[in-house]
């Protein structure tokens, strides 16, 4: 259970002294019918592809995770050791349920999963991740995705 | 996360954020978020639960269906959110070795024929084999250190070979068999291989060590819970 007062020391001040960027208003779009939604995976686990630079402590940049790379072609960048990565090691679904959304969009529950999924670096301060994630965000759009599930670790 | 959230909502997409930390959720107002009662690390739950995975997720979706506006939190239940220790669970395999170069030759081994079986590994981020991982910091403070291949700083090398020291040892261990709990896999690694003994000592050298960017990487390498354990005995 992750109640805050649940998470060891000292990994439990950390978290509860975050500087966390404070929003006035909460944005809200309302979301297409299930049929029509297009689907896409974000990860706050710096995930990157075999091969790829990792993503670095304050990064702020992205990785895009093609929905049908080999598991064992993403890998785990996060720098970060207070976190499980047992689960991750032995299903990707874990951390980013690809195969689970996949299923989903074959039983019709969802209109379809996107083609390229995503990731982040969770460490880095949420406010400089504003840019790239507006770039993302347009990017999204013109693939005609309209749907993002966000997962941190 | 949930900045990202609202970022991104804020675009124009319709988002749902699987929520790990729920005073976080609270506090920054998401426009969708579920929160999950499961370890840091598994926002989906269990590895190879299936059925719970598609109920996170199903779950995470259904928040798209509740009408506006937002901040929507709801709390996801699962019986089976926290998954105990395995008690016949051990390492099934003889690691036994002189010092932890032969382990790693051992435990190399036995991750080829396991991770092959697989079919697939998530070691390899540093480039290096988990035995020629397990070299380049047992000889990093050396006079004469393994040579650290180019592309890299030797530091960062360093970083990344630990981390799949640690992928190779955990993963070999999850695959040999049984059902272990994380704690399991990890008490396993940190308490009884000659890998996480050394890693451990790597840790205080680094922590300890007039070279900034390895006292950097010094908060990297192990779970500040059991860094901390460690430097208390």
């Amino acid at each position: 259970m992750v109640l805050l007062n649940e998470v060891p020391e000292p990994e439990r001040t950390v978290i509860a002294g975050l500087d966390l960027p404070r929003f006035e208003k909460t944005p809200f779009t309302p979301a297409a019918v299930p049929a029509r939604r297009r689907v896409a995976l974000l990860s706050s686990a710096g995930l990157i592809l075999r091969g790829e630079r990792p993503l670095l402590a304050r990064d702020a940049g992205y990785r895009e995770l093609p929905a049908d790379t080999a598991e064992g072609d993403i890998l785990c960048s996060h720098v970060s050791t207070n976190f499980d990565r047992t689960g991750f090691q032995q299903d990707l679904n874990v951390v980013l349920p690809r195969d689970r959304l996949r299923e989903l969009a074959e039983a019709g529950d969802i209109g379809a999963a996107a083609d390229t999924h995503y990731a982040f670096m969770g460490a880095t301060d949420p406010a400089a991740l504003a840019d790239k994630a507006h770039e993302l965000g347009g990017k999204l759009l013109a693939l005609g995705v309209n749907t993002v599930v966000l997962a941190p670790v | 996360m949930s900045a990202l959230a609202h970022y991104l909502e804020g675009d124009g997409l319709a988002t749902t954020l699987v929520a790990l930390v729920r005073e976080h959720a609270l506090a920054m107002r998401p426009p969708r978020a579920l929160w999950v009662p499961f370890e840091l690390g598994r926002p989906f739950g269990a590895p190879g639960n299936a059925a719970q995975q598609a109920r996170v997720l199903r779950a995470a979706l259904a928040l798209l269906d509740r009408p506006g506006p937002g901040p929507l939190l709801e709390d996801f239940a699962d019986a089976d959110a926290s998954p105990a220790d395995d008690p016949d669970w051990r390492f099934a395999a003889a690691l036994d070795a002189d010092d932890v170069i032969a382990e790693a030759r051992v435990l190399e081994e036995l991750w080829r024929v396991a991770s092959g079986q697989r079919g697939f590994t998530t070691v390899g981020i540093s480039g290096f084999s988990p035995r020629a991982a397990v070299e380049f910091i047992a000889r990093y403070f050396d006079d004469e250190p393994m040579p650290n291949p180019a592309g890299m700083a030797r530091v960062s090398r360093a970083r990344y070979a630990i981390d799949d020291i640690k992928a190779a040892y955990l993963e070999t261990a999850a695959l040999l068999g049984g059902h272990p709990s994380s704690r399991q896999l990890l008490d396993w690694f940190w308490e009884t291989t000659r890998a996480g003994a050394l890693l451990r000592d790597f840790n205080e050298r680094a922590y300890r060590s007039e070279d900034r960017n390895l006292r950097l990487i010094s908060g990297s390498l192990v779970p500040a819970e059991r860094s901390i354990r460690f430097r208390g005995r």
